[in-house]
C-alpha cells in the first residue's frame, strides 16, 4: 500500500489506438459514485476497494450485484469503491506488451495500489480469468506468497459457495449476501491500514463475521485416492443472509454505461430465493430464504428509476417473477403512472401458463416478441425425478393460445443428462416439439406459418454444490453427444433451430463446481497454458483443461463422473448454507422414486 | 401544441471520443428522456424516438462538430432545451448550439456536403520559409495522393505565438456529387497516410479534430444550424 498509483490518461490513449471497443477501458459514466484520490487529504483514513468482476465491461455491467455492492460502499465517507473488469484478448496483448498493470475505471488506479481487491464470481468459468486480472495487476497469485504490502484479496458470488478450487489464491471468502458483510470487512481493513496492522491480525477479525471464510484457518487431510479424510477445525462458516430485502435502497442512480452491455436497462430486484425446489436448481437454494420487496416502494422506486436513468426499458428481477404474488399490481403501478413514456417490461424467469399470457401480452404492450419456456425435461417422468413443476397439457395448452393470438417464436430450455434419464425422456423432447409444431399448424394461419420460429436451447445437466443432486455423476460427455446427435437426427428440420453446449465444457465446469482444494494447482497449470473466457465457446479449449489435470496427477473423475457416496467428506461441507445436508439427501431419495 | 423538431451541435472530447456513433445516440436519448422531453416516436412496429444524427465521426477523433436533430411534442425554447439537455451529460459531450427547424427537417445524413478536419503539426523548425517551403511540399503530396478526389480544399493557417506549428484545415467530401467524379473523405485512410507521410519529414501530428459540418449554399458553406 505505497500510495495511490495511476495511469495518466496519454498513456491510455496511446494504449487505446487500435483497439477494439475503448469505450469499454475509459470509465466516466453517468452514475459513478467513487471518491477522486487526489482530492483526499489523509489517503491514510481512506480504504480504497477494487471490485473485479473478471469478464468484460457488457458482462460485468449487466450485473446487479455488482451495482448494488458499488452503492453500498460508495456510500460510505470511509470508503472508496472502483470497477474492475477484464479485459479483452486484444488490450490484454497490449498492457502485457507495454508492461502497463490494468487499472480501475473510475480513477484509473493500478490494481496493486488498492487495499483490498474483491472479486464477484457468478460462475466457475471465470476462475482461469479471475487469475488473470492478479496478474495483469502485477498481483501474485498465490494468498501465502503474497507480502504485507500486497492488497487483501477475496471472492464472493454464487460461485464460490464452494471455495474450495480457488482457495490457495483468496485471503478470504465471502458466502452469501454481500449488502451487510461488505461494511463490517472494510471497517476492519480501515483499522487494519490505519494502525499498521498485520494481515494475520485483519484475518482473525474478521473470521469472527458471518459468511467469512479464511483458507488459511483450515487444514484439510486426503486419502491417497484423492478423497477427503477430514478437516479441521470441523467448524462450518455460516451464509450470511440479509433479513429484509427492503432495509438496503434500490438503486435508482445506478452507473449508466456508456456502450450497449448485455442487459441494458434498468433493474430492479423484486424478490431474493425461490421456494420451488427443483432438484438441479443450486439458485433456489444459495439464495433462501424467499425475501421480497415491498409493493408499493418497488412502484415509486421504479418510476424514480426509469426517470433517473432515462432507461426506456425495466427489468423485474428474480428467480420466479410469476411467484412474487403481486407481479401485476406492480407492472400496472408502473406503467399507469409512466402512461406517457414508451416503456418495455422484462421479466426474466417468468412461469408462462393460459392465464398469464394476457398479462404478458399487456407487458409486451402488443409486441409478440416470443415466449420462453423451462420444461427441462421431456417427459412427465423426467420432470418429477428433478421436481420441475411444469404441467405438459398446460403448457401446450398455453402455447396453443399463445399461437393464437400471434405469437410466432417459441423458445425451449432442455437439459440432457439428468438423473436416471433413459432413452424414453430424450424421444420425449423430439415429441414435445413435435407437439409444438402440430399445435402451430392447427392455431396459425397457413400463410403465416413460415414465420414459426422454435429455438431450442440443450444443456447438459451439471450437478452442483448444495443441491440435492449434489452426490451425482455428471454423464460422461461422449454418451451426451450421443443423445444430442439422436435428438438432432430425429427432431423436425422445420422451424427448428437447435443450440448445445459443449459436453467437454460441462464436464470441466462440473470439476470445478464440485471440486476440492485439489483443484488451485489443475486451475493454475490450465491458466498458465492460456486457458481464460472459459465460458466463451471461441476460447475454451479441452485439451488445456485434459493436460493441466495430467499436469497437477489430478484425476477429472473424481469431481465429475464419480457418483459422491452419501458419507464422504465434500469438499463444500466446511460451508453451512443454511439449508441441512440431510433435508438435501432426503430431496435425492424422494427423486429416486420415480425412477 | 404544436410539436418541433431542434437541430443541436454538440462536442465530444476527452475519454469521450472513444465512444461509437451508436453509443453518443443511445446516451443522448436518455439524457433527453432524464430531461423530462417528450419524445416523438417513429411508428410501426417496433417505435423508436425520431433522432437523427450527422455523419459518423470516427471512434478516438475528438469532434467540435456532431449534430443532432429531435422531435420533440409541446414547444421548447432554444435555450432552455440546451440548458436542459447539458446538465444531463458529462462535461466531455456538451451541446453548444441548438435551433428549431423551421419547416420540413430534411435527414442530417444526407443534407452534410462537407466536413472540415484540422491537423495540428509541429514541424519543428521555426524559419519561416522553410516552414512555407515544407507545407508547400505535403500539401502538394496531399494533392497528388490518391485522396485527392475526396478532398475539396485544403488550407494552412500559421500561428503567430508557435512558429514551429502549422494548422492544416482540411475539407472533405461527405457525400458524393452527381457528374463531379468525386470521392467520399475516409478520415482512418487519409489519417494513416498522412503519419506515414509527414513521419518522413520528421513532422508531428500534435492534435487532430474535426471542426465543423458543411451545406453546400450556392457559393458558400454554411452549417448545419445556419440552414434551419
Amino acid at each position: 500500500m505505497g500510495g495511490i498509483k495511476r495511469l495518466d490518461f496519454e498513456l491510455l490513449e496511446e494504449l487505446l489506438e487500435g483497439i477494439e471497443k475503448p469505450g469499454r477501458y475509459i470509465g466516466k459514466e453517468i452514475g459513478t459514485k467513487s471518491k477522486d484520490p487526489r482530492k483526499i487529504k489523509n489517503l491514510k483514513e481512506m480504504v480504497f476497494m477494487a471490485l473485479v468482476f473478471p469478464d468484460i465491461y457488457e458482462v460485468g455491467m449487466s450485473n446487479l450485484g455488482l451495482q448494488i455492492l458499488y452503492d453500498i460502499v460508495n456510500g460510505n465517507k470511509n470508503f472508496s469503491v472502483e470497477r474492475v473488469f477484464s479485459p479483452w484478448v486484444d488490450f490484454e496483448e497490449k498492457l502485457r506488451k507495454r508492461r502497463v498493470k490494468i487499472f480501475s475505471l473510475e480513477n484509473r488506479i493500478f490494481l496493486d495500489s488498492f487495499d483490498l481487491i474483491g472479486f464477484t464470481i457468478q460462475h466457475e468459468m471465470l476462475y482461469t480469468n479471475t487469475l488473470n486480472v492478479m496478474d495483469l495487476g502485477g498481483i501474485n497469485i498465490h494468498s501465502k506468497q503474497r507480502g504485507e504490502d500486497s492488497p487483501l484479496i477475496c471472492a464472493g458470488g454464487s460461485a464460490v459457495v464452494n471455495p474450495q478450487p480457488i482457495s490457495k489464491f483468496m485471503d478470504f471468502f465471502v458466502i452469501g449476501d454481500g449488502e451487510e458483510i461488505v461494511t463490517n470487512i472494510l471497517e476492519k481493513v480501515r483499522l487494519y491500514k490505519k494502525n499498521d496492522k498485520g494481515k494475520s491480525w485483519f484475518l482473525k477479525e474478521i473470521n469472527r463475521l458471518d459468511g467469512i471464510y479464511v483458507p488459511d484457518f483450515y487444514k484439510f487431510y486426503y486419502y491417497q485416492n484423492g478423497l477427503i479424510k477430514d478437516f479441521k477445525p470441523r467448524v462450518k462458516v455460516k451464509k450470511a443472509v440479509v433479513r429484509k430485502l427492503d432495509k438496503f435502497r434500490v438503486i435508482t442512480d445506478p452507473i449508466i454505461p456508456n456502450i450497449r452491455v448485455v442487459h441494458d436497462r434498468f433493474i430492479v430486484e423484486i424478490m431474493r430465493g425461490c421456494w420451488r425446489s427443483c432438484r438441479f436448481c443450486q439458485a433456489g437454494i444459495i439464495y433462501r430464504p424467499v425475501r421480497k420487496r415491498e409493493v408499493k416502494s418497488l412502484i415509486r422506486k421504479s418510476i424514480k428509476g426509469i426517470k433517473n436513468t432515462g432507461y426506456d426499458e425495466i427489468s423485474f428481477l428474480s428467480l420466479s417473477s410469476s411467484d412474487y404474488g403481486e407481479i401485476e399490481n406492480l407492472v400496472g403501478g408502473v406503467t399507469g403512472s409512466l402512461k406517457s413514456k414508451r416503456l418495455s417490461i422484462s421479466m426474466p424467469s417468468l412461469r408462462l401458463n393460459s392465464a398469464s399470457l394476457g398479462f404478458l401480452e399487456l407487458i409486451q404492450s402488443g409486441r409478440k416478441t416470443g415466449l420462453t419456456f423451462a420444461p427441462e425435461a421431456g417427459t412427465q417422468r423426467m420432470r418429477d425425478v428433478i421436481n420441475k413443476n411444469i404441467k405438459e397439457d398446460e403448457m401446450l395448452e398455453c402455447i396453443k393460445l399463445a399461437f393464437g393470438r400471434g405469437w410466432e417464436k417459441i423458445k425451449l430450455y432442455f437439459m440432457i443428462g439428468l438423473p436416471f434419464e433413459n432413452e424414453d425422456d430424450i424421444r420425449g423432447i423430439v415429441e414435445l416439439v413435435e407437439k409444438i409444431i402440430n399445435a402451430a399448424r392447427n392455431e396459425i394461419p397457413k400463410r403465416k406459418l413460415k414465420r414459426l420460429k422454435i429455438n431450442i436451447s440443450i444443456n447438459a445437466f451439471c450437478p452442483k454444490p448444495f443441491t440435492p443432486f449434489q452426490w451425482v455423476g455428471i454423464e460422461s460427455p461422449e454418451s451426451l453427444k450421443r443423445k444430442f446427435d439422436f435428438i438432432l437426427s430425429n427432431i423436425p428440420r422445420r422451424y427448428v433451430n437447435i443450440k448445445w453446449s459443449d459436453p467437454w465444457r460441462s464436464l470441466v465446469e462440473c470439476a470445478l463446481s464440485k471440486g476440492s482444494g485439489l483443484l488451485c494447482d489443475v486451475i493454475e497449470d490450465a491458466w498458465r497454458n492460456g486457458a481464460k473466457f472459459d465460458n466463451w465457446s471461441d476460447f475454451f479449449n479441452y485439451e488445456i483443461w485434459k493436460n493441466a489435470f495430467e499436469n497437477s496427477g489430478v484425476d477429472i473423475g473424481l469431481f465429475t463422473t464419480r457418483n459422491f457416496t452419501v458419507d464422504e467428506i465434500l469438499p463444500w461441507d466446511v460451508i453451512d448454507i443454511r439449508v441441512r445436508k440431510k433435508s438435501l439427501l432426503k430431496e435425492y431419495e424422494k427423486s429416486k422414486k420415480y425412477v | 401544441m404544436s410539436d418541433v423538431v431542434i437541430r443541436f451541435k454538440f462536442y465530444k472530447k476527452d475519454g469521450l471520443k472513444y465512444l461509437s456513433h451508436l453509443d453518443i445516440a443511445r446516451m443522448i436519448i436518455r439524457a433527453l428522456n432524464r430531461a423530462g422531453f417528450n419524445l416523438i416516436y417513429s411508428q410501426g412496429y417496433n417505435p423508436r424516438p425520431k433522432v437523427s444524427f450527422s455523419n459518423p465521426t470516427p471512434l478516438g477523433l475528438e469532434s467540435l462538430a456532431e449534430y443532432g436533430d429531435v422531435f420533440i411534442e409541446g414547444d421548447v425554447g432554444e435555450e432552455d432545451f440546451k440548458k436542459r439537455i447539458n446538465m444531463e451529460l458529462r462535461r466531455e459531450i456538451q451541446v453548444t448550439e441548438a435551433g428549431k427547424v423551421q419547416g420540413k427537417a430534411d435527414s442530417l445524413m444526407s443534407r452534410i456536403d462537407i466536413g472540415l478536419y484540422s491537423f495540428t503539426l509541429d514541424t519543428g523548425v521555426s524559419v519561416r520559409e522553410q516552414q512555407e517551403k515544407l507545407y508547400k511540399e505535403v500539401a502538394g503530396l496531399i494533392k497528388k495522393s490518391d485522396f485527392s478526389d475526396s478532398i475539396f480544399k485544403i488550407r494552412q493557417e500559421a500561428l503567430k505565438e508557435a512558429p514551429n506549428i502549422i494548422l492544416l484545415k482540411l475539407f472533405g467530401y461527405a457525400k458524393i456529387f452527381k457528374g463531379k467524379g468525386n470521392s467520399i473523405f475516409k478520415f482512418n485512410n487519409f489519417y494513416q497516410f498522412l503519419k506515414e507521410l509527414l513521419g518522413k519529414y520528421g513532422i508531428k501530428v500534435k492534435d487532430v479534430k474535426k471542426e465543423e459540418l458543411f451545406v453546400i449554399k450556392g457559393d458558400e458553406l454554411k452549417t448545419p444550424v445556419e440552414i434551419i
